[in-house]
């Protein structure tokens, strides 16, 4: 599936799967980007993979909340309101440009990310299962954006930057040899993700790998300098992130190795405050280096 | 506070009211231990707070360290060694919190124990000792003893009942077996008051020192090289104590008298344990002249016995008068049995002689010396230990075990140029268990499992007593001159480094111990391995994870790409993947080594061939 996804988003194998790591680890995704370099492409590609509802929602500053969780009508024909559910009824969300919208109707996005519900006029209504949100957001020094608060961004289990693609990739890409998104169908359904996702609750994670994940934590808190520390849901998605990780790799149990492997990806948005947003991971580089992994 | 803390607390004081159940209620400090104990038992069961329950242990430790000092025989040593162990555990699992389990404890506990070891080994070795804490208080007699008893009614017993309980054991640690069976005599007490019944001893007890007094000065040492009589006595109520008729107590509470009886200064219900040289002393026992006492006789008490020894009074020499009572003797039916009946009350020792025949020694002593008394020689009864038997434990000294079965009595009588000589009468009549023994040979240690075992026990019991209790102010005397010779001023500057030395070794022990714990093995092995490619310039990168730094290493050695591989799969499993094993841990340390040998072997061949290629 990687592969077909692959062949979508030409060149750009790792991201594909972290993302579909994030997918697996039940965690929303945030792609942080120029314009232009596949974001969307992406986020479909993973939807439909899946057989997964898709709907789309373009943030702009005057987007308000109900615009994305539905309100309530008023039904002439019964004489009462009724529920009409907005784009958030989806299993996957596409935010496109998340901080271009009102801090406002971010924190509307909060609920429903954080909860899997929406909240209309007292009322809550159930999220559908899987839920995923995967944002986009272009880089901070871009006209009109403003940056997402950094308790919107723990709730991103993953940042991704996609970047240039390989020369190579991009030839292959004007030659119009990648696939459109809607050409796809992975042959998988949403009971499907919901089973891989419960496997990937189940996958060994050893005393020592916690200790590892502990150490990394610790380093990060010891070390204020070197960005913010991390949360202890930090450390939740960080092990989430992992299993998922090792799934992927086809083993039962997660090792080092796949923690590094989701680490600049799981915590470098939560380190930096969303502030620099160039996606090097130099601060999960820093903070990899500083704890043994050898174990 | 972990939650095992109560339980190992309370039994501790489990094992400290064992180990108060031996304690002779007459000592004064056995007072003071069993108070301590029950307030110490009080305190545990009221305690909630931390605080507490760290007082609670202490005065736990400090009630066995009382108990060390009132009992210091093995049994109750190793029952002292536990409640201590017990209350450390206890101690350790207030302050260690809810971690360690209680095996963890109780290792930690013993840690602790062995290494206070060295510390205790010093001052044992060289802190000036006190007087033994069981002579501090006057202990009675505790009833009558089984086996021996100062006053010896032999006409009243009708049947002598055979007691198995343990008399006492004697061993012999510097050279020497014990003396044949059919010379196993064990002086204890000796009876010179006769009333025509019964044998009194005339045995004072001996006078105590006004208080504040300074005791006798200690006996020299025995002479290297001279054999030792090492007894352990059980309690017997009685101040004499037995011994060889050898030797010199080497003991200063211990007295011998002029009539050979050995006295003890704290006689009670305490076992007693000493030791005698086996040479004689200078005023030998033997050799001192008989007192009046030893001729008494009333008269007309057994008219037959006084008609009897009549004639042989009129003969020249005593020597003369005890061979013609002996061969009388043996010409007799005489039996030997411990169901004589009682004898009448009127001439009871002419009833005995010329009409039922039967007795046991008592019987046998006491008509004999009578006769001789009759006849003019000066005689007396002694009473103690005849035969016992030889056990050899395993790998232990040989001791001879004595029984109260083993209780007898003969007679003595002074022969002119000769001194008290040991007649035992009861050697000639019929039926006599020694002679017996000594016919069939029954010297042998008994084969029943359970004896073997108690034989065993009082084996390590006899290596105690010797290498333990024996080790008193005269060794340590001894041993501080071989350590300094003149220079005994420093002793003070001594005791002080080696206890300074031993604690910085027992500390740096425990530190070492409590840093090995913290390796764990698996990632020891990988150390190794991690310091064997480090000699070869490859070390891991800060943060590398082993499978990346293996490739690493597979690029630069693509020989090695075999057991690497095997290695690190290995070890990853073991870390990773399931639960680390005993097995697991083996197997690592196996790929480990073949791991290392085959880069130690590659290295070696690569430089051969850079060699070999001027």
């Amino acid at each position: 599936m990687i592969s077909a996804i692959g062949e979508v988003l030409l060149g750009k194998e790792h991201q594909v799967r972290l993302a579909l790591a994030c997918l697996l680890a039940r965690g929303h995704l945030l792609i942080e980007d120029l314009p232009g370099m596949g974001k969307t492409t992406l986020a479909e590609a993973l939807a439909r993979s899946f057989g997964l509802g898709f709907k789309r929602v373009s943030f702009t500053s005057d987007l308000l909340p109900a615009d994305l969780t539905g309100l309530n009508v008023f039904d002439p024909g019964a004489a009462s309101f009724h529920f009409q559910p907005g784009p958030l009824f989806s299993q996957v969300l596409l935010a496109d440009e998340i901080n271009r919208a009102s801090p406002r109707t971010q924190s509307a996005l909060l609920e429903a990310m954080a909860a899997g519900r929406v909240s209309v006029d007292g009322t809550s209504h159930l999220l559908p299962q899987p839920f995923l949100v995967i944002a986009t957001q272009n880089g901070l020094d871009q006209g009109g954006t403003s940056a997402l608060p950094e308790s919107q961004l723990d709730r991103f289990l993953m940042r991704l930057s996609l970047g240039y693609p390989p020369r190579q990739a991009e030839q292959a890409l004007l030659q119009g040899e990648g696939l459109r998104p809607d050409g796809l169908s992975g042959g998988l359904g949403p009971e499907d993700l919901l089973e891989l996702q419960a496997r990937c609750d189940r996958q060994h994670c050893s005393a020592a790998l916690l200790d590892y994940v502990l150490d990394l934590l610790d380093r990060s808190r010891r070390q204020p300098a070197q960005g913010h520390p991390l949360s202890p849901r930090a450390g939740l998605a960080l092990v989430a992130a992992a299993r998922a990780w090792s799934m992927l790799e086809g083993r039962d149990h997660v090792i080092p190795d796949d923690v590094q492997a989701v680490l600049a990806a799981v915590c470098e948005h939560r380190m930096d405050g969303g502030q620099r947003g160039d996606g090097d991971g130099e601060l999960s580089q820093r903070l990899q280096a500083g704890v043994d992994g050898l174990r | 506070m972990s939650r095992t803390a109560a339980p190992l607390q309370w039994l501790t004081m489990g094992f400290l009211a064992l180990g108060l159940l031996g304690l002779s209620p007459a000592l004064s400090l056995s007072l003071l231990a069993f108070g301590l104990a029950v307030l110490t038992a009080l305190k545990l069961r009221e305690a909630r707070r931390l605080e507490e329950r760290r007082v609670v242990a202490l005065l736990q430790l400090v009630c066995a360290g009382l108990l060390a000092a009132l009992r210091p025989e093995l049994g109750p040593s190793l029952l002292q060694g536990l409640a201590i162990l017990m209350a450390l555990a206890g101690l350790l699992a207030l302050e260690l919190g809810a971690g360690p389990d209680w095996k963890a404890l109780l290792r930690r506990s013993l840690q602790v124990l062995v290494a206070a070891l060295p510390i205790a080994l010093v001052l044992f070795l060289l802190l000036p000792r006190l007087m033994p804490f069981s002579n501090l208080g006057t202990g009675h007699g505790m009833g009558a003893m089984t086996g021996l008893s100062a006053s010896m009614d032999p006409g009243s017993i009708a049947r002598l009942a055979v007691s198995r309980e343990a008399a006492a054991r004697v061993a012999f640690p510097l050279g020497g077996g014990p003396p044949p069976l059919e010379q196993r005599y064990w002086r204890v007490l000796v009876h010179e008051l006769f009333d025509g019944r019964s044998w009194g001893s005339n045995a004072t007890p001996f006078p105590r020192p006004p208080a504040g007094q300074p005791t006798a000065p200690p006996p020299p040492p025995a002479a290297p090289g001279e054999g030792l009589q090492l007894w352990l006595v059980e309690p017997s109520g009685l101040a004499a104590v037995p011994w060889s008729g050898a030797g010199r107590p080497l003991s200063a509470d211990l007295t011998l008298q002029r009539s050979g009886e050995l006295l003890n200064r704290a006689p009670g219900s305490q076992r007693r344990v000493y030791a005698l040289s086996r040479t004689a002393d200078q005023n030998d026992w033997r050799t001192q002249p008989p007192g009046p006492l030893d001729l008494v006789l009333p008269r007309g008490e057994n008219p037959r016995l006084e008609a009897l020894a009549a004639p042989w009074g009129r003969l020249g020499s005593n020597r003369e008068r005890l061979n013609a009572a002996g061969s009388w003797f043996r010409g007799q039916p005489f039996r030997y049995t411990l169901e004589p009946g009682a004898l009448p009350r009127q001439a009871p020792l002419d009833h005995f002689l010329f009409e039922s025949r039967l007795g046991f020694c008592g019987h046998y002593a006491s008509a004999f010396t009578t006769l001789m008394r009759a006849a003019g020689v000066p005689a007396r009864v002694v009473s103690g230990y005849r035969g016992g038997q030889w056990v050899q434990p395993v790998g232990g000294t040989g001791y001879v075990d004595l029984r109260q079965a083993d209780a007898h009595a003969w007679s003595e009588v002074w022969l002119q140029g000769e001194g008290w000589q040991r007649v035992d009468p009861t050697a000639w009549a019929d039926g006599d268990p020694l002679a017996r023994a000594v016919a069939t040979g029954a010297d042998r240690a008994g084969t029943a499992p359970w004896d073997w075992l108690q034989q065993q026990w009082w084996g390590l019991d006899i290596a105690w007593a010797r290498w333990w209790l024996g080790y008193d102010s005269d060794q340590q005397q001894a041993l501080v001159q071989r350590l300094l010779g003149d220079q005994r001023h420093l002793l003070g500057l001594v005791v002080l480094l080696a206890v300074a030395l031993s604690l910085a070794a027992s500390l740096g022990g425990l530190g070492w111990l409590g840093r090995r714990r913290s390796g764990d093995p698996l990632r020891l092995e990988l150390e190794r391995t991690l310091r064997a490619f480090a000699r070869q310039g490859m070390a891991p990168q800060a943060g590398e994870t082993l499978p990346v730094f293996s490739r690493r290493l597979t690029q630069r050695w693509p020989d090695l790409a075999g057991p690497l591989d095997d290695f690190v799969g290995h070890y990853q499993r073991q870390r990773f993947a399931s639960a680390p094993s005993r097995s697991g841990r083996r197997q690592a340390h196996r790929l480990g080594r073949v791991l290392r040998r085959s880069l130690h072997t590659g290295n070696r061949s690569k430089e051969a061939v850079q060699q070999g290629t001027p």
